[in-house]
């Protein structure tokens, strides 16, 4: 089956800055995949080269197959919520849920005002004078309603207190529940994605990192720690991804290539949160997919 | 997208509705007291016969406030510019709502014709009301003025407020769009329309076809163009083309140097004016007007309509470009 979500070599580049720096992903249909990386890591400019709304400077990126453009099938397709929520703050929800029914084909105009109702989410009153969550549901209702098949979201939870946060993750995977709508969901906010998140890319110095279904990168990944020793016999196998060495003990974040023999060193599963931040904090990524992954496999590869 | 253009500016569009309105029924009530002073004046004179002197007489057919009103109309074809025109762009990005509006499943391109179309509409028929209610008021005024043709009136009758207008909304839009942002845009707005109309309206217009030069002898009565001309330059010059150089006296007489030849007649206490002009046109002097026939004011009129309307199509091209072209 056609992924969700493929790009190949996607660049992007401002006048001095590389934004995006061959990005080369898979999103399989269905997966709500949480995008994540230090600030100015690329995460915005790869959800705004999927919804169209910038062109790249390399590569290619589609969505369901069809290469990203400014066209009405194109964008029938995706739903994308911008970080800081534009909606017309003068504008009442009803007004926007007219303006969503004039511009798509396929417009679920009732679905909004279901969902806001449930919420107890006045539709008359102007979205500017609605709180930041309130906000944030009319935004997310509205994506929804184009009934899109993949939804870019960019840091919505930023600005959302722990209850609105909860209620927009609640919606966001009720939504995602048939299976038919994937999802990509920019956060720092690890232990949220954590729960509702089954598939992480991971971008770092405007790189991919990580990208995989976080069931495959639980497995792949290991947490060792160990009395203060030599790593390099560890290192031959398999990748060290990030070391903490104290006084008395080393810790390793470590993508297995084979089991780990060595009985000085303690084998324990590593978390969602340690293995993003291990590899968010190298000093120089280099794990991951893209060419990074070569060289990956290079180093898995010295035995 | 028209229904959502509509629902943005319905309110806008009620503002300029109604402030159309009031302008209208001052003009309308101010004209129709023009139109009935013109007219009483018309029958009055038709009975002695003196109805030939009645131009240029000093009959009063409105009030200097009204008289400034009509005249300050020559800002209305900016307005819809300024206002619609310059945020329609900017704000979108400013907000990031054209991220909103952009990712619903319509092109930018089609977003950015309906919305423009629309408001060029809405100018143009703002301008070109506004224009018909002002061509009317000065009716009687142009009759007994003849000044259909000069700055002030020219620019705010017929059809050029209607270009004026649909450069001024482009110049909005364009400028919004490159500068994404709405108060230089406003500000930009601002300096290229008035600097480009006074241009046109203090220099280029002059230009639009060759003037027609009359000369005419300095023993006979000057030499008046029939009907509402736009005047360009009138004075003396000799055969060799040039004005009279003043002679060692540095005489004059109505602003023309009187050249040494001449001098013998500038008596210091009373000057035969007549000798002198005599003399003059002895010496090959002549008088001449330059200027711009009242037979070429709709040639003008759509001349300088299509300079407007050329730019704004520019404009366009530009703003189109740069929205496809530029990241959102």
């Amino acid at each position: 089956m056609t992924p969700v979500i493929e790009t190949s070599g996607l660049t992007k580049r401002y006048r001095r800055v590389t934004a995006l720096s061959d990005c080369t992903i898979s999103v399989p249909q269905g997966r709500i995949s949480a995008l994540v990386g230090p600030n100015g890591a690329g995460k915005t400019t790869l959800l705004r080269l999927l919804a169209g709304l910038a062109a790249p400077t390399a590569g290619r990126a589609a969505v369901l197959g069809s290469p990203a453009r400014q066209d009405p099938a194109y964008l029938a397709e995706i739903g994308f919520l911008a970080q800081e929520i534009p909606l017309y703050r003068r504008r009442s929800a009803q007004e926007h849920i007219g303006f969503g029914a004039h511009l798509n084909p396929r417009w679920d105009g009732e679905s909004v005002r279901a969902r806001l109702g449930g919420l107890k989410i006045p539709l008359d009153r102007p979205v500017g004078a609605l709180s930041g969550g309130q906000r944030a549901q009319v935004a997310l209702a509205l994506t929804l309603a184009k009934r899109p098949r993949l939804l870019l979201l960019d840091e919505p939870l930023a600005a959302l207190d722990p209850l609105a946060r909860r209620n927009f993750l609640a919606a966001m995977a009720e939504a995602a529940a048939g299976g038919d709508l994937t999802i990509v969901l920019s956060s720092h906010l690890l232990a949220d994605i954590e729960r509702v998140c089954d598939h992480l890319i991971l971008l770092a110095a405007s790189r991919v990192q990580l990208c995989g279904d976080t069931e495959t990168l639980l497995a792949q990944h290991r947490v060792l720690t160990g009395p203060r020793k030599d790593t390099t016999a560890i290192a031959r196998t398999h990748a060290i991804v990030r070391e903490d060495t104290t006084a008395r003990q080393t810790a390793l974040l470590v993508r297995l290539n084979g089991p780990v023999i060595d009985p000085a060193w303690a084998v324990e599963e590593a978390n969602l949160e340690e293995i993003v931040l291990g590899y968010m904090s190298q000093d120089d990524p280099v794990y991951g997919t893209g060419p990074g992954a070569a060289r990956l496999s290079a180093v898995g590869g010295e035995r | 997208m028209t229904w959502v253009t509509w629902r943005q500016y319905r309110y806008q569009g009620a503002l300029a509705a109604a402030l159309l309105a009031a302008l209208a029924v001052v003009l309308l009530l101010t004209g129709l007291h023009a139109a009935w002073v013109w007219h009483s004046a018309l029958a009055g004179c038709a009975k002695n016969g003196s109805c030939a002197s009645l131009p240029g007489s000093n009959l009063s057919l409105s009030t200097p406030l009204f008289k400034t009103l009509v005249v300050a109309t020559s800002a209305v074809p900016l307005l819809p510019g300024l206002f619609w025109g310059a945020p329609m762009v900017a704000s979108e990005l400013e907000t990031g709502t054209n991220q909103f509006a952009w990712t619903q499943s319509i092109t930018r391109r089609r977003w950015l014709a309906v919305r423009t179309g629309w408001l060029l509409l809405a100018a143009a028929v703002l301008a070109g009301a506004v224009s018909a209610i002002v061509t009317w008021w000065s009716g009687p005024d142009n009759a007994l003025t003849a000044d259909a043709f000069q700055v002030n009136r020219f620019d705010v009758t017929d059809i050029v407020p209607v270009g004026y207008a649909i450069f001024a909304m482009a110049l909005g839009i364009c400028a919004g769009a490159l500068l994404r942002r709405t108060l230089p845009a406003l500000a930009v707005t601002l300096a290229g329309f008035t600097g480009l109309r006074a241009l046109t309206a203090l220099w280029l217009r002059l230009h639009y076809m060759t003037p027609v030069t009359v000369y005419y002898k300095l023993t006979a009565a000057a030499f008046t163009p029939a009907g509402s001309y736009l005047g360009i330059s009138q004075g003396v010059v000799g055969a060799n083309g040039q004005p009279p150089v003043a002679g060692p006296g540095n005489y004059g007489f109505n602003g023309v140097p009187v050249p040494a030849a001449c001098q013998q007649f500038m008596g210091i206490a009373n000057a035969n004016l007549h000798a002198v002009e005599s003399c003059l046109a002895a010496h090959g002097y002549r008088g001449y007007v330059t200027y711009q026939p009242a037979s070429r004011f709709w040639a003008f009129q759509g001349i300088e309509t299509g300079i407007f309307v050329v730019l704004a199509a520019a404009l366009l091209a530009v703003t189109f470009w740069v929205l496809k072209r530029r990241d959102a």
